[in-house]
């Protein structure tokens, strides 16, 4: 075969593959503007009404505050408990050091719909612990093992003896901390913020069971509401939300350079 | 390297609790469940009893077949994919990429839903069909094998491309054309050349595939729904319709045996490379 038609052959074959991974986005996008009270595509008419309507759909409103709160506060205590897990795992010659590894991992592991019945079964119920509650256990555990490994990887690069010649200069071990090493970690603990946030938001199977009345992530609350209702507004929210990650992902990759920590 | 031992656990102990305390500890019962008899004591009935169902089993093979399928065809286009995307030179290389990965961090109901538009009854290919006068009335294309299989590829093929470019970026530059200049068809370059220099990028994004098609939730749930069940899916059912916990645990274990062997063939890969 010639260069050029290398060349063509090969651009082809990308143009496919992008096309089954890409092309259903647009798809949504254009089925969300629809100007029918059905899903059709392609469109009849176009509007931005479905658009529109997703911000008034009450039950929307509320998941999309949970899901939020649940990504935010959960993403956070998982780095509060992660960061120091990393730097210990990094920096002390720890006795079970691959143990809490493992342990620490295992999230990820665990198939989360598993995990969901599991805290329903013997926490919710037993406990009398609020669903609420247990979603936002179950999240932060969910985030722990990307803050984990996101944070060693960027520790991994910094020199201990930067720390050693902290202290030897008169800091604290804990002003080491703050001082030296959290400085030159920034990146890798943004990074880490933002891989957790989008997991817990996009996060379903661990949430599935953990539902309560008015207690819905976001995407559950999508789920339940394409049950009962087919005009374009979830395509339209689908959408969004295919908007809001991209613009994060944009933003992250032009600040952090974010796949070098993916 | 501090030897402090004491503040090394004071600082890694909180994290390792929090996950044990709240995320294996009650999974470590729930496992324990199926193997409970009726009496107390250790039983194997509820296995028995989950795979003397018709319909159990059928789910179950299924779910293994569905997976094996998506993560066959992820490496067929996976390998076509990776090896255009090696071929780029430098900027083009690096957005296509981008490209791939993308999809990724995306919520996966929305990229599950975009299906039903696809597929639905007013959807674009009962259009084209009812359009072009192939058929009278729409097809039922939507709670298919051929639907989900369709969405959970589209969900996974990304991170079997992702494990072959990072492979194929290793082979040395010059071995593919010294085969060809030795006469090699592109066939046995692809057999002789470019299977065993990846073999370890397959086996990763196969397993990562494998792994994601058996343990989905969402593909199976919107495009399947009850008719074509899958392992989460009949889990969800026997739980929310029937209230069985036993048949539930049961799904739970194998879909744990089977992620947990997935992970550790990763593990033994990447100590045996480093």
């Amino acid at each position: 075969m010639n260069t050029i038609g290398r060349t063509t052959a090969n651009w082809i074959i990308l143009g496919l593959t992008l096309t089954f991974l890409i092309g259903p986005f647009l798809i949504i996008i254009l089925a969300g503007a629809s100007d029918t009270e059905f899903l059709a595509f392609p469109p009849q008419g176009l509007t931005l009404r479905w658009y529109a309507k997703v911000f008034t759909v009450e039950s929307f409103r509320a998941s999309f505050m949970l899901s939020m709160g649940l990504a935010i506060f959960g993403t956070l205590l998982a780095l509060v408990l992660g960061v120091p897990a990393a730097y210990a795992l990094n920096r002390y010659d720890l006795p079970g050091a691959e143990t809490v590894r493992t342990i620490v991992a295992a999230p990820i592991i665990v198939p989360g719909i598993i995990v969901g019945l599991a805290l329903l079964r013997y926490v919710v119920v037993p406990l009398d612990v609020t669903v609420t509650m247990a979603l936002f256990m179950a999240h932060t555990a969910l985030v722990l093992p990307y803050a984990v490994r996101v944070v060693s990887s960027s520790m991994h690069n910094l020199r201990g003896d930067m720390e050693e010649a902290a202290v030897l200069l008169g800091c604290s071990r804990f002003q080491a901390f703050t001082k030296v090493v959290l400085p030159n970690i920034r990146g890798g603990v943004l990074a880490a913020f933002i891989l957790g946030f989008v997991t817990s938001f996009n996060q379903v199977p661990v949430s599935l069971f953990l539902s309560g009345p008015g207690v819905r992530t976001l995407p559950i609350d999508m789920l339940a509401y394409m049950e009962i209702t087919f005009d374009p507004s979830v395509a339209a929210l689908s959408a969004l939300l295919a908007f809001m990650s991209l613009a994060i992902v944009f933003v992250a990759e032009r600040l952090l350079g974010f796949s070098r920590y993916v | 390297m501090f030897r402090n031992r004491r503040e090394g656990l004071a600082l890694a102990l909180p994290a390792a609790i929090f996950s044990s305390l709240l995320f294996l500890a009650p999974v470590a019962v729930l496992l324990s469940e199926a193997f409970r008899g009726t009496g107390g004591g250790f039983s194997l009935q509820g296995y028995v009893d989950f795979f003397s169902a018709p319909l159990n089993r059928t789910v179950f093979l299924r779910t293994l077949k569905l997976g094996a399928l998506v993560a066959g065809s992820a490496a067929v286009i996976g390998y076509a994919a990776a090896f255009c995307i090696v071929n780029l030179g430098g900027r083009a290389r690096g957005t296509i990429f981008g490209m791939v990965v993308l999809p990724l961090m995306i919520s996966p109901v929305a990229r599950t839903y975009a299906w039903i538009v696809i597929l639905g009854r007013t959807g674009i290919v009962n259009g084209a069909i009812t359009g072009l006068g192939l058929s009278e009335s729409p097809l039922r294309l939507l709670f298919t094998e051929t639907a989900v299989y369709l969405g959970l590829l589209q969900l996974f093929l990304p991170l079997m491309i992702i494990s072959l470019v990072s492979a194929m970026e290793n082979i040395p530059r010059d071995v593919i054309p010294a085969a060809r200049v030795l006469g090699a068809s592109w066939i046995s370059v692809f057999f002789k050349v470019i299977l065993p220099l990846t073999k370890e990028g397959l086996v990763i994004g196969g397993t990562l595939v494998f792994t994601g098609s058996l343990t989905a939730y969402i593909t199976p749930a919107i495009l399947g729904g009850s008719k074509v069940l899958m392992l989460e899916t009949l889990l969800y059912q026997r739980v929310n319709v029937s209230n069985d916990f036993v048949s539930a645990s049961v799904i739970a274990m194998i879909l744990i045996v089977m992620s947990f062997s997935a992970n550790l063939l990763l593990k033994k890969i990447a100590t045996a490379r480093s």
